[in-house]
């Protein structure tokens, strides 16, 4: 059950009929982060955005059982990094935000600079996209500044050394097929 | 060594920068208010559990209801069933069917002098029924003798030559006569042995 009440949106549990979850506030404090997350996989903002709705659609749906869930913050990371990635295969390369390298690029800049800068962007996201698929997520994740090794770890379901050797090997490789 | 590097750098610092949509917020909890309605409008997934487990309850009991039904149409094929009130008559009554069906019953029952009113016509199923009910029953053939039982027989029946006689009838009408004759005989002289 669900009511709206100055402008936040509560979830009742209907066994215990108290309110669980505020998903207003959910919204507010972590659809910005986890846009991030589902962005840096998929690298198109409706796409993003439509997995993030998607992600908050189905913690209505668990709303009973998320009393039991200890890390929010990571559990809504991983749901939504899952759900980015299983957009990302059925969606065609294509399909790719193809302006998203110059979006990256500062907008500050003149724009012959901006334009070299979004060539070595696209560049790096290419090389990117060719690194091992365990490498690749690795690198992905580490690039949303507020995860820690520990937190890459559970999302990813590894140990953090394994997540450590990882995003080693994947800058190091990474850096040798830019330099190459 | 150093371009590359600066360019991963450069590259990650865009991708932990980047900006959210405007308005996605509102956005995600208009959907998600309009899906929560959707849900409270619908009935919840219970009430469609149920309705299927009642369905299929209610589909297997006319299975094997109709099952039953066809498996005792098949057997009443020889033994239909009657109602009682087809068979609550009062008197004897006979059916032009039944009448037909058993002649040999129909003529015993004409020659009596009580009369005879037919009811009901008697549908095909329940004169067969009553025609069963009334046929005669046949006790069950004997069975084959045991070996003791043939061997007392064999001790019985010598083959005496009187006793063989005696199963000839026209040996043991004779005589019967002729024992007849002398017990006659025997009256006769007795009764003249009084008078004198």
């Amino acid at each position: 059950m669900a009511s709206v009440t100055g402008g936040s949106l509560v979830l009742f549990s209907t066994e215990r009929a108290q309110p669980e979850v505020d998903l207003a506030s959910l919204v507010k404090t972590y659809s910005r982060l986890l846009f991030r997350v589902a962005y840096s996989v998929l690298r198109n903002r409706s796409e993003a955005e439509d997995v993030v709705q998607d992600l908050f659609v189905r913690v209505i749906e668990r709303r009973q059982s998320l009393h039991a869930i200890n890390d929010m913050r990571v559990w809504l990371i991983r749901i939504v990094w899952n759900l980015a990635l299983d957009r990302r295969r059925r969606i065609r390369p294509e399909q790719l935000d193809e302006s998203s390298e110059e979006s990256l690029a500062a907008n500050t800049m003149p724009a012959d600079e901006r334009m070299s800068e979004a060539h070595r962007m696209n560049a790096v996201l290419r090389e990117m996209e060719r690194l091992p698929k365990k490498e690749r997520h690795v690198l992905l994740l580490s690039a949303i500044e507020e995860l820690s090794t520990e937190e890459m770890a559970e999302v990813l379901g590894r140990s953090e050394s394994a997540v450590r050797a990882l995003l080693f090997r994947a800058r190091t490789r990474l850096r040798k097929r830019l330099e190459g | 060594m150093i371009n590359s590097e600066q360019a991963i750098e450069k590259v990650m610092a865009r991708l932990r920068e980047i900006e959210a949509p405007l308005g996605m917020e509102r956005r995600i909890l208009t959907a998600v208010e309009e899906r929560t309605a959707a849900r409270t409008v619908a009935p919840p997934r219970w009430v469609w559990r149920a309705a299927l487990a009642g369905t299929i309850v209610a589909c297997s009991f006319i299975a094997i209801t109709a099952i039953y039904r066809y498996g005792l149409l098949s057997t009443q094929t020889h033994y239909p069933a009657v109602s009682a009130d087809s068979l609550s008559v009062k008197g004897p009554v006979i059916s032009a069917q039944k009448t037909s069906l058993l002649p040999t019953e129909s003529i015993a029952q004409t020659r009596t002098a009580a009369p005879i009113r037919i009811v009901r016509q008697i549908s095909t199923a329940n004169a067969v029924l009553l025609r069963e009910m009334r046929a005669p029953s046949y006790p069950a053939p004997t069975a084959p003798l045991t070996n003791e039982e043939k061997l007392l027989l064999r001790a019985v029946h010598t083959g005496d030559p009187q006793v063989m006689a005696l199963l000839n009838p026209e040996v043991r009408a004779r005589q019967e006569a002729e024992s007849e004759a002398e017990f006659l005989k025997f009256v006769d002289s007795s009764t003249e042995e009084v008078r004198e």
